[in-house]
């Protein structure tokens, strides 16, 4: 359990860095899904779109001006309709759409976990319906509506209704950004009240945007998809490329002083939605300015001829065969690209050179130095004599690559050996890899372990040969992570095969901290490599698309890398098995594909609970949330139970006195409590079948009636999600659990008090802390101090014990009990204790852990008497009884009878490091309870063996045999 | 030492507040076997003490020369060993241990330490009983496994042993042990029982007590005796010669927790429900065992609330209870209630004050 938690510590922490690196460009991959799910509102559209790009390009603009000039037109006779009745109150059509809106809208809330999909869909379905209605409606009122934001109120609804279902992406400003996104973004001023409009697909084609500060009625999520959905592109910072700076206010922030610097136009989000519209209603001019974008990125370096490529059609492909790729690869790929050979991409595209590598190239000439180095290094030496071997402590013999799958670990590997014409040797996990038989140095081969050993130690017999002919061979140790309980002695067999290894060894794997590959680290140098960015892959994509003659614009593939999550070849795959149903592929149909079968990423619980709240959260499906809920069982119902009174849930609408959330977190609470007695169910009684109810009521039903946007609590708190507290109360508790415990059996050693654990917390602590201090507030200083350390002597309280009450008495919001007692005072009480314990020779011995291997350990709270009390009373006629107390536990020190040996023992046990505390008991039996050292002996066996099972030795037992223990 | 223990009685003559049992005990031991003890009532009603001087009755003063063991035990449970430390307290001739500290691990401590215990016959050099006690406190926190591995054990090795129960409420203690077992009830001391002893304390200890003192301590104390000598006592240090009007401290757990009450009373937010939530862990922190967390909050609460709310109230915090018994992380629980609490309460006011 610790362990993971660590893990994700770790994890969490990893990719923070990941997102603070690729900040700029990438959105935080929390967010990503949340923003998956508005697709079913674009399918619609797209959908109907994707139709019509069967067609030749022609076709299809004239079906757009089709649909184009059917449009307003049917908008015309409705708004006429509409404006004929009544030029101001449009509402009243409107307030039959909104009141279906409503209906639609509440009824899958209340549902919506249960079934969202449909009831979504169709809501949705109607959303985008409608639109056309509404578009001109916002495009008539937009300016009216910012000026009066307030009397848009039901139409601002049903504006809310539609955005709400295609874009959906509007998610808890700042905060859901998950781990690292410390800022908090204001909420847009106008939320939700402006129509989105829908343009020409590709309207915004080869622009730029960055967006700047809060948008008026836009999350920056939702202006991000509008923006890709018409072809747009959006970065993270201001460069020469930007086209516009998006925003609405200038907040003077670095993005805005760096446009101004550049000279980029603002652009506000009205405009935006102009541009965007204009692009539909005029067709023409839109036509014409998207041509003069085009023409404009065409001036642009680097990705704008591709772009260009995309807009016009597949004539171009051919010519982008052209400036594909270098050297060897063209000729291939031109013939695969005719003949369509039946060889998936991963393997058709896979880099021929290692310039064609993505990403990490730093790593790969690291490699490629290390390789070639290698025989200098390590061959001369060895030549030269063992001795001198290794002098370069840097220089290691082997290599490990690690990074996350699909990113070419392997490929580069074997590049870059075949570069240097070495005879690449891959063994990975399809091979048994276990530890070679020892017999090998006799020659004897057989299993693929004992092969390897016989190749690495085999080059001997290559020198005999022509050596200059001599193909140089390399060792791939592919998937070493992976080296499991089938590979026994893998791993180790593996370091040494390095150690004596003399030819190079290149190990790759996926997890460089796992715990397998701990010692191997030590042996290996260590090259991680990273994701590509998702630019870098785009590029690359485009490349095959190109060559494959598919239809994809940069956007999508933008959007593809993003969503395999830098894994190139699943974006390959994913690629591949899209262009089979249809020849163009665009932003829309790349998220629609995605969307299920989005890479299963490690999601930390963080994640996990952050999707679950999230704006969107409620449109999650329910074998995502069981996923996400389930990503880790423990944790997960930990961080919703800390978090979930933080979120304030969009499914109430209104709620002006907080009754609403009130009820829902108290239902939320109660299914948080059912969770708790289901997880007693599992672990108490091995109930497994039942966890999937448990991460339904502890997890997915509180996130489902409260998701929504986080609110903070507290002054100061940041806005995003706090780590469960409960493990650490807990742990706390357990600790002052143990505490208490030590103090009770202190005070029951005593024997002046018979309490039970809970009594003595719930009744005696406020009396003891009181009888303890208060003295020490009021009176003298020595007199105060001699009557608190009496008190500590009769109920055997001990310093730590004094400290445990103290602890235990502390409120937050309540003053320390300790204020007000002076330090000197303090002081003084210390040090009479210490004092006090000092005189006593020997004494209540408490809690001594027996030493001892075998012997069960035993704490025991022994009161022993000053020695020379009971070496001097020997009181023959002493009741047996009386002494068996402490007989029974100093009767093998004392057995000698001999004072000094008991002392002696004593200190022997101290030097063995117990503690013994020693706490002077001089209680009126003890003068009594003497008696002669033969009798003692006598009747300490003789009590010890009525002593029931339960009564092991006393505290010095330990010098016993720990067999006679068993025995009783 | 403290009053509560110097003056409490030690043989059941002693004994100021439940004479007429104490003598039906006494009778008991000296006239026939003891069977069987099964003690029950509120805390601070006096069964421990009882107990007590019910061994000291039975074996002399060697009862009370007990020693503090805290334990090992190596358990073999079928495929694992589990280790439980436990914490005895024993004499010769009895041994007193509470097995709910074990937790749910409790069955095995019945199952083999106490059973262990159980068998051993002890080897009696003065003939006197023939028979050893087991006093195990806090039967009711038994698991119901455990209870039910106590059963046999009661029977089979009564012979050479006698179980003492000891528990706050009988109710949750199994049918079937409560049958093989004399039930003895404790009560609570009324008022005047409490006043006399108090009065008895005071006599002793040479105080001078204003009228009406004592029985504003015995009204504080909720009718348990122990709260009352230790509350008394809290007033002696802090201020004597005591005033008639003298105010009697609370214990700092029971203030905390009528601070979150009127935390609770004040607002119904979730910002409130957040900071209670931090004040119940403090709470659980302290070792405050979540059920008397619940109890006192209840009865804080209900001083506070109108008459229409009592009842659903009430209701809630027996269903939340409940489920914290069943459930494991207290704190859940004790939110939920609070929750449900403050959305009653909330909706409550809204509908009486608009």
């Amino acid at each position: 359990m610790q362990r993971d938690i660590r893990k994700w510590f770790m994890k969490a922490h990893d990719k923070g860095n990941d997102n603070a690196a690729t900040n700029a460009e990438k959105k935080p991959p929390p967010t990503e899904p949340k923003t998956e799910t508005p697709v079913c509102g674009g399918q619609e559209g797209s959908g109907r779109r994707k139709t019509s790009k069967y067609f030749a390009a022609n076709k299809q603009k004239q079906k757009e001006d089709k649909e184009v000039e059917d449009l307003p037109a049917k908008r015309k006779a409705q708004n006429d309709g509409v404006q004929s009745v009544k030029p101001p109150p449009s509402k009243k059509v409107h307030k039959v759409d909104d009141e279906e809106e409503d209906d639609d809208f509440s009824l899958p809330k209340k549902k919506n976990d249960a079934s969202p999909s449909k009831k979504l869909k169709s809501s949705s379905g109607r959303g985008i319906a409608q639109k056309p209605v509404h578009v001109n409606e916002s495009d008539e009122d937009d300016v009216k509506d910012t000026e009066s934001p307030l009397k848009s109120g039901g139409r601002g609804r049903g504006g809310r209704g539609v955005s709400g279902a295609p874009s959906g992406g509007r998610g808890r400003g700042g905060g859901r950004g998950g781990f690292m996104n410390f800022g908090e973004r204001k909420d847009p001023p106008h939320k939700g009240e402006k129509e989105v409009p829908e343009g020409a697909p590709n309207c915004l084609a080869g622009l730029t945007f960055v967006i700047s500060g809060t948008l008026d009625s836009l999350e920056r999520e939702e202006a991000e998809d509008l923006i890709k959905r018409h072809g747009g592109r959006v970065t993270g910072s201001v460069s020469k490329k930007t086209s516009y700076l998006l925003c609405d206010e200038d907040i003077e922030g670095r993005k805005s002083s760096k446009a101004k610097e550049l000279g980029t136009p603002f652009l506000t989000e009205d405009g935006l939605f102009d541009k965007i519209l204009s692009s539909k209603n005029s067709k023409a001019p839109a036509r014409e300015d998207s041509k003069v974008s085009v023409e404009k990125v065409a001036s642009l370096p680097k990705k704008s001829p591709k772009k260009a490529d995309l807009k016009s059609s597949s004539l171009m492909s051919n010519a982008a065969h052209k400036d594909l790729g270098a050297g060897s690869q063209q000729a291939k790929q031109k013939d695969q690209a005719i003949q369509r050979s039946s060889l998936i991409w991963t393997e058709k595209y896979r880099p021929k050179v290692p310039n064609e590598m993505i990403g990490n190239p730093s790593l790969v000439t690291q490699l490629h130095n290390w390789l070639k180095n290698w025989n200098e290094q390590f061959h001369d030496t060895g030549n030269k004599g063992k001795g001198k071997k290794q002098n370069d402590s840097t220089a290691k013999k082997a290599v490990l690559l690690s990074g996350p799958p699909g990113i070419g670990k392997t490929t580069s590997a074997k590049l870059v050996s075949k570069m240097l014409g070495f005879q690449a040797i891959e063994v990975n996990a399809s091979d048994n890899r276990g530890k070679a038989d020892a017999k090998i140095f006799k020659g004897i081969s057989g299993s693929n372990a004992n092969c390897i050993k016989e190749l690495i130690s085999n080059e001997a017999l290559g020198f005999e040969m022509d050596r200059s002919k001599h193909l140089k061979t390399v060792l791939i140790m592919d998937e070493v992570d992976g080296m499991s309980a089938g590979d026994r002695g893998g791993v180790a067999d593996l370091i040494a095969s390095i150690k004596i290894s003399k030819i190079p060894i290149i190990c790759i794997c996926n997890d460089r901290y796992s715990q397998k590959l701990k010692s191997l680290v030590n042996y290996c140098l260590l090259l991680s490599f990273r994701k590509p960015t998702k630019q870098q892959m785009a590029k690359r994509l485009t490349q095959v698309a190109n060559a494959e003659g598919l239809q994809v614009n940069e956007i999508a593939l933008e959007e593809l890398a993003e969503r395999v999550n830098g894994d190139m070849r699943m974006a390959l795959n994913q690629l591949q098995y899209m262009s089979l149903s249809m020849p163009v592929i665009n932003y829309d149909d790349v998220r629609q594909r995605l969307q299920g079968s989005a890479k299963d990423e490690d999601i930390s619980p963080f994640t996990a609970v952050d999707k679950l709240f999230g704006f969107s959260g409620g449109k999650l499906r329910m074998d995502e949330r069981i996923d996400l809920s389930m990503s880790d069982p423990d944790l997960v119902p930990l961080l919703i139970q800390e978090n979930y009174i933080n979120y304030r849930p969009s499914s109430i609408g209104k709620d002006d006195n907080g009754m609403k959330r009130m009820s829902l977190i108290a239902r939320a609470a109660e299914s948080i409590a059912d969770g708790d007695i289901i997880n007693v169910q599992i672990r108490r009684y091995r109930q497994w079948q039942l966890s999937q109810t448990g991460s339904l009521s502890s997890c997915i039903i509180p996130a489902a009636l409260l998701h929504g946007s986080r609110e903070t609590l507290e002054q100061g708190e940041r806005n995003f999600n706090r780590f469960g507290g409960w493990l650490g109360k807990n742990s706390t508790a357990g600790k002052n659990l143990r505490l208490l415990e030590d103090l009770h059996v202190h005070l029951l050693a005593s024997r002046e008090s018979n309490m039970g654990r809970e009594t003595l917390r719930l009744d005696y602590l406020t009396v003891l802390l009181k009888q303890l201090t208060d003295p020490l507030r009021v009176l003298p200083k020595d007199e105060a101090v001699e009557k608190v350390v009496e008190f500590m002597n009769v109920y055997s309280i001990s310093q730590e014990d004094m400290d445990t009450i103290v602890e235990l008495s502390k409120f937050q919001g309540h003053g320390n009990p300790l204020d007000g007692i002076p330090s000197t005072v303090k002081a003084a009480l210390t040090r009479s204790y210490k004092e006090e314990r000092k005189s006593r020779m020997v004494r209540a011995a408490d809690l001594v852990t027996l030493p001892g291997k075998k012997a069960p350990k035993k704490r025991v709270a022994v009161i022993l008497e000053p020695s020379d009390d009971g070496l001097r009373e020997e009181n023959g006629d002493a009741l047996a009884e009386s002494e068996e107390e402490n007989s029974s536990d100093i009767e093998d020190m004392e057995g000698t009878g001999n004072g000094e040996k008991l002392q002696s023992e004593l200190q022997s046990l101290n030097s063995k490091g117990i503690q013994v505390e020693v706490e002077l008991k001089c209680g009126k039996e003890s003068s009594k309870s003497k008696k002669t050292p033969t009798g003692r002996g006598k009747g300490g066996s003789a009590s010890s063996e009525k002593k029931p099972a339960g009564r092991g030795r006393g505290g010095s037992g330990s010098s016993e045999k720990p067999g006679a223990k068993r025995k009783r | 030492m403290l009053w509560v223990d110097k003056y409490r009685p030690k043989t059941l003559d002693q004994v100021i507040v439940h004479q007429e049992t104490a003598e039906n005990l006494k009778k008991l031991v000296t006239e026939q076997d003891c069977p069987h003890l099964l003690f029950y009532g509120p805390s601070g009603s006096g069964k421990k003490t009882l107990i007590m001087a019910l061994l000291r009755q039975i074996f002399g003063t060697s009862a009370e020369k007990v020693k503090v063991e805290n334990r090992t035990w190596k358990i073999d449970a079928g495929s694992r060993t589990i280790d439980l430390e436990l914490t005895t307290l024993s004499s010769t001739n009895h041994v007193e241990l509470s097995p709910s500290d074990a937790g749910f691990q409790d069955r095995y401590i019945v199952q083999e330490i106490i059973k262990e215990m159980a068998k051993n016959r002890p080897i009696d050099t003065k003939g006197k009983k023939g028979y050893k006690v087991l006093v195990l406190n806090e039967v009711d926190k038994l698991s119901r496994e455990a209870q039910h591995s106590l059963r046999r054990t009661m029977e089979k090795y009564s012979a050479s042993c006698r179980l003492i129960l000891c528990c706050n409420s009988s109710s949750k203690v199994t049918e079937a042990i409560r049958s093989r077992c004399l039930n003895v009830r404790i009560n609570a001391p009324k008022e005047e029982q409490i006043v006399k002893v108090l009065e008895f304390i005071g006599k002793k200890e040479g105080l001078q007590l204003p009228p009406g003192f004592a029985a504003r301590v015995a009204d504080k104390s909720n009718r348990s005796l122990r709260r009352a000598i230790l509350s008394f006592e809290t007033c002696r240090v802090q201020q004597y010669p005591f005033s008639s009007n003298q105010a009697i401290p609370p214990m700092d757990w029971e203030e905390y927790v009528s601070e979150i009450c009127s935390d609770i009373m004040r607002e119904q937010s979730p910002k409130r429900l957040f900071q209670v939530r931090g004040k119940l862990y403090e709470l659980l922190i302290n070792c405050i065992p979540p059920e008397i967390i619940l109890k006192k909050l209840l009865s804080e609460l209900l001083k506070k609330l109108d008459e229409e709310l009592k009842h659903e109230v009430c209701h809630w915090a027996a269903y939340y209870e409940h489920r914290m018994r069943m459930g494991q992380k207290a704190i859940f629980h004790l939110e939920a209630f609070v929750a449900k609490f403050m959305s009653i309460y909330k909706a409550f006011l809204i509908a009486t004050f608009g």
